[in-house]
C-alpha cells in the first residue's frame, strides 16, 4: 500500500520533474514531442483543479445552510449567483456575443459579474485614502524616504500634480516627470532587483526540493 | 485648545474622508477639468515606437489577462494598443490566461476592429482561454496549434487566413501582454528570454515598479503602467479614450491624498513638539 | 437585445455596485447579499469558462474521436477531486505530483535564467561600455549595482549583521523604501482608477435613458438606513465600517 500511496507519487514527481527540466536543455525532436504531450496534459489537469475550489465552496456553504449557522440565509445567494451566470451560459452555449449583440451570457457578465468583481476591488480606494491620512506617519528617516518617493509618484502621475510642481518648484528646472523617471529606473530597480534575485534563489531551491521529494507537504498527511 | 482640535482632526470618523473622496471623484466626472496628460514616459514611448516600426502584416500576440477587477486600468490600454495594431495593419492573435477576461475581450473586439473595417479570421483571431499559461507558452515555441487548434468558437484556427505562415514564436513579431496578473513575467521567462520574441507589457500601476529590472535589461521592450500608461498611449495614437478622461478625474483625488498626508503629518508634528 | 434588458441590466449593475459600496457606511444585509452573489457569480463564470473552453474541446471532443490518450490527464485531473473523500484522498497525490513535477521542472531553468542570471547581467552590463558613458549614466549604473548588492546583503542572514555588513544592509533598506514608496504612490493611482471606473458607470446609469437607476437606488438605500436608524434608536449600534 505504501508503494501506491507514497512511493509511486514521489516517483511521478521525480520522473516528470527531471524529464521536463531536461527538455529545456535538449532541443531534440523527442524532447519536444514529450514536452508537447506534457503541455496538453498539464492544461487539462489544471482545469480540473478549479473544480476542487468549486466543490469546496459549495460544500462549505451547504454545511452552513444545513446547520442553520449564523447568517446562513446569505449562503443561499452563493448558489443564486452561481446560477445567475451558469444558466445564461448554458442557454448561450458559452458564447458572449452573437455578432455584435450581447447573448444572455454576455448580458449576465456585463451586468452581474462585472460590477460585482470591479466594485469589490474599487472599495479599497477608500481605505487607502483613510489609511494614508490616519497611519502614514513620518517618524524616521526611512519613513521619510518612503514618503518622498510616494509623493513624487503621486504628484507626477497626474496632470494637476505636474502643474502644482511646476508652480512650486519650476525654478529648479527639474520636471517632476524626470524625477519620477529617475526613481523608477534607478533606485527602485535596485530595490526590486535585490528582491527578485532573492526570490529566484528561493524558487530554484524549492523546485529542486520538490523534484527530489524533500519537500512533500503538498502531499498531505497519510 | 489647538491640541484638542488637532487631536479631533486626526481622529475624524473615516466616513467623512470616504465622503470627501466620493465628492471629489464624482464631481470631476460630472464636470471634467479638461486636463490632458502631455508627459509621455520613456517606457510608453518605447512601446509605441516598437509597434510603430513593425511592417504591415506582422503577426502580433495580444495576451489580455485582466478581469473586471482591474479593467478600468487595463481595458483602456488594451483598446489603445489594439487600435494601434489595426491602424498599422498588423495581424492580431488574442490569447488569455485569465478566466475572467473572456467576456471583456469579446466585448472589446466587438467594437474596435469595426472602426478599422477589420474582419474576424482575416485580420484577427481570438483563441479560447487556457488554464495553464506555462503549458501554452511552452507549447507555442514548437507548434502553437498543439494547444490552439481551435478558435474561441471551436472553428479550425490553422485554416484561417490570419494564421497564414504562423506556426510558432519564429513567426511572431511581438507579444503585448496586458495583465493584472503575473503573466508579463511568464512571457519574458518562457518566450522572450528563451526564444527571443520581443515582449512588451501593460500592467496595473501597482505592479509597474516591479517591472523596472526587466525594462533596464531590455527583457521588456516597453511598458504601459496603469491608467496613466493608457492615457499616454492614447495621446501617442492621437485617439483619446477612457484613459485620457480618467486621468483628468484622478488629478483631484491625487492632490487630495497628498493634502491629507501632509495635513496629518503637520498635525502630528505640532502635537509632538509644541 | 431590447432596451428593456439594457435598462434592467443598468438597474441590476447600479444596484449591486451601490450595495457593495454601502459597507463603507456600515455593515448591512444588502452588502452581505451582494458579497455572497459575487462569490457565486465568480464561480459560475469560471465554471462555464472551464466547461466550454477546456473540458468540452480538450477532453470531450477528443474522446468522441477515440483519442484515448486524453484519459490519462483526465484521470490525473479527476484524482484531484478525491481530496475531499476521506479514505481515498491519497489518490489526489497522483494529480498533484504531476502538476508539481511539471511545474518545478519548467520553472527551475527559466526562473534561473530570467530572474537570476539576466538580472546579474543587467546590473553588470552597463559597465562594459564605461568609456562611452556620460557621467550621469555611470552614476546611475553605480547606484543600481551598489543598491542591488546592499539589498542582497540585507536579505543575507547567514552572516551576522554588524560592522560593514550592517552599514551596507542599512543602505539596502533605503533602496527598498524607495521601491516600496514608488509602489505605494502607484497603488494610489491604481485604486483610484478602479473607483473611477465604477463611478463612471454609476454616472452613466444615472441618465434618463436608464430611468435614473443610480439616483433611485441610492435614495432607496438612504431610506433603509434612516428607517433602520429610527427603529434601532437607543439600541446598541452595529459596528461602523472598518
Amino acid at each position: 500500500m505504501k508503494l501506491i500511496k507514497k512511493q509511486i507519487p514521489l516517483a511521478i514527481v521525480l520522473v516528470f520533474g527531471t524529464l521536463t527540466l531536461l527538455t529545456y536543455f535538449v532541443p531534440h525532436k523527442r524532447s519536444v514531442n514529450f514536452l508537447e504531450t506534457m503541455n496538453k496534459w498539464e492544461n487539462i489537469v489544471a482545469a480540473f483543479a478549479f473544480f476542487l475550489g468549486l466543490i469546496n465552496l459549495f460544500y462549505s456553504h451547504y454545511t452552513k445552510i444545513s446547520r442553520k449557522a449564523d447568517g446562513w440565509g446569505y449562503s443561499i445567494f452563493v448558489y443564486i449567483g452561481f446560477l445567475a451566470i451558469a444558466i445564461p451560459a448554458y442557454v448561450s452555449h458559452g458564447k458572449n456575443m452573437d455578432g455584435s449583440v450581447l447573448t444572455w451570457m454576455g448580458w449576465a457578465f456585463k451586468y452581474i459579474y462585472n460590477p460585482l468583481s470591479a466594485t469589490m476591488f474599487a472599495v479599497l480606494a477608500f481605505y487607502i485614502v483613510s489609511t494614508a491620512y490616519k497611519s502614514f506617519r513620518i517618524r524616521s528617516l526611512q519613513a521619510f524616504v518612503l514618503f518622498a518617493a510616494a509623493m513624487f509618484l503621486i504628484l507626477g502621475n497626474v496632470p494637476l500634480g505636474q502643474m502644482i510642481w511646476d508652480k512650486l518648484f519650476g525654478w529648479t528646472s527639474y520636471a517632476i516627470s524626470d524625477i519620477v523617471d529617475w526613481i523608477m529606473h534607478v533606485p527602485a530597480i535596485a530595490g526590486k532587483r535585490g528582491i527578485m534575485i532573492g526570490i529566484a534563489i528561493g524558487v530554484v531551491v524549492t523546485a529542486l526540493k520538490i523534484i527530489f521529494g524533500i519537500e512533500r507537504q503538498y502531499l498531505g498527511k497519510d | 485648545m489647538l491640541k484638542e482640535k488637532l487631536n479631533a482632526l486626526l481622529r475624524i470618523d473615516r466616513r467623512w474622508i470616504f465622503l470627501g473622496l466620493t465628492v471629489v471623484l464624482f464631481g470631476a466626472i460630472m464636470r471634467p477639468l479638461g486636463l490632458i496628460n502631455k508627459e509621455i514616459s520613456k517606457d510608453t514611448r518605447n512601446a509605441y515606437d516598437f509597434m510603430e516600426k513593425l511592417p504591415a502584416g506582422s503577426f502580433v500576440i495580444l495576451s489580455l489577462d485582466y478581469d473586471p477587477s482591474t479593467a478600468p486600468e487595463l481595458n483602456p490600454q488594451a483598446v489603445a494598443v489594439a487600435r494601434h495594431a489595426f491602424r498599422k495593419n498588423l495581424r492580431v492573435g488574442v490569447v488569455t490566461y485569465a478566466a475572467g477576461a473572456t467576456g471583456l475581450i469579446e466585448q472589446l473586439f466587438a467594437v474596435v476592429p469595426a472602426e478599422f473595417k477589420k474582419e474576424y479570421g482575416r485580420d484577427y483571431i481570438i483563441f479560447p482561454y487556457q488554464p495553464s499559461a506555462v503549458a501554452a507558452l511552452t507549447q507555442m515555441a514548437s507548434d502553437l496549434y498543439g494547444i490552439y487548434d481551435k478558435d474561441k468558437d471551436g472553428k479550425d484556427a490553422k485554416s484561417m487566413p490570419v494564421m497564414l505562415g504562423v506556426k510558432n514564436y519564429k513567426n511572431i513579431s511581438l507579444v503585448v501582454c496586458i495583465a493584472g496578473t503575473q503573466m508579463p513575467t511568464y512571457w519574458v521567462q518562457y518566450a522572450g528570454d528563451k526564444y527571443g520574441v520581443p515582449v512588451m507589457a501593460g500592467v496595473t500601476a501597482i505592479s509597474q515598479p516591479g517591472y523596472g529590472p526587466y525594462l533596464q535589461k531590455k527583457q521588456l521592450k516597453g511598458l504601459l503602467g496603469g491608467m496613466k500608461g493608457a492615457a499616454e498611449y492614447e495621446h501617442l495614437i492621437d485617439t483619446p479614450g477612457k484613459g485620457t478622461s480618467g486621468i483628468d478625474a484622478l488629478s483631484l483625488a491625487h492632490v487630495m491624498v497628498v493634502g491629507l498626508i501632509i495635513v496629518s503629518n503637520i498635525a502630528m508634528v505640532i502635537l509632538k513638539y509644541l | 437585445m431590447s432596451d428593456t434588458f439594457l435598462i434592467a441590466g443598468a438597474w441590476i449593475s447600479a444596484g449591486l455596485t451601490i450595495f457593495l459600496f454601502s459597507f463603507l457606511y456600515k455593515d448591512n444585509p444588502f452588502f452581505k447579499v451582494a458579497e455572497h452573489l459575487y462569490l457565486g457569480a465568480g464561480m459560475g463564470w469560471w465554471a462555464q469558462v472551464y466547461l466550454y473552453g477546456v473540458l468540452r474541446p480538450k477532453v470531450w471532443a477528443p474522446l468522441m474521436n477515440h483519442d484515448w490518450m486524453v484519459l490519462v490527464p483526465t484521470f490525473l485531473g479527476l484524482s484531484l477531486i478525491t481530496q475531499f473523500i476521506p479514505g481515498i484522498s491519497w489518490i489526489s497525490r497522483y494529480g498533484f505530483t504531476f502538476l508539481m513535477g511539471y511545474g518545478a521542472g519548467l520553472e527551475l531553468p527559466t526562473k534561473l535564467a530570467t530572474d537570476f542570471v539576466n538580472q546579474i547581467g543587467g546590473t553588470i552590463q552597463p559597465f562594459v561600455n564605461v568609456a562611452g558613458m556620460s557621467s550621469f549614466a555611470l552614476f546611475n549604473a553605480v547606484v543600481i549595482a551598489g543598491g542591488v548588492i546592499c539589498v542582497l546583503i540585507y536579505f543575507f542572514f547567514s552572516v551576522e549583521h554588524k560592522g560593514a555588513v550592517k552599514k551596507a544592509s542599512n543602505v539596502g533598506i533605503y533602496f527598498l523604501m524607495i521601491y516600496f514608496g514608488a509602489s505605494f504612490g502607484n497603488t494610489v493611482m491604481a485604486r483610484f482608477s478602479l473607483l473611477y471606473g465604477r463611478f463612471d458607470t454609476l454616472y452613466t446609469f444615472s441618465a434618463s435613458k436608464y430611468l435614473y437607476a443610480t439616483q433611485f437606488i441610492l435614495a432607496g438605500l438612504a431610506v433603509y438606513f434612516i428607517v433602520h436608524a429610527l427603529m434601532n434608536r437607543g439600541k446598541k449600534e452595529i459596528e461602523p465600517a472598518q
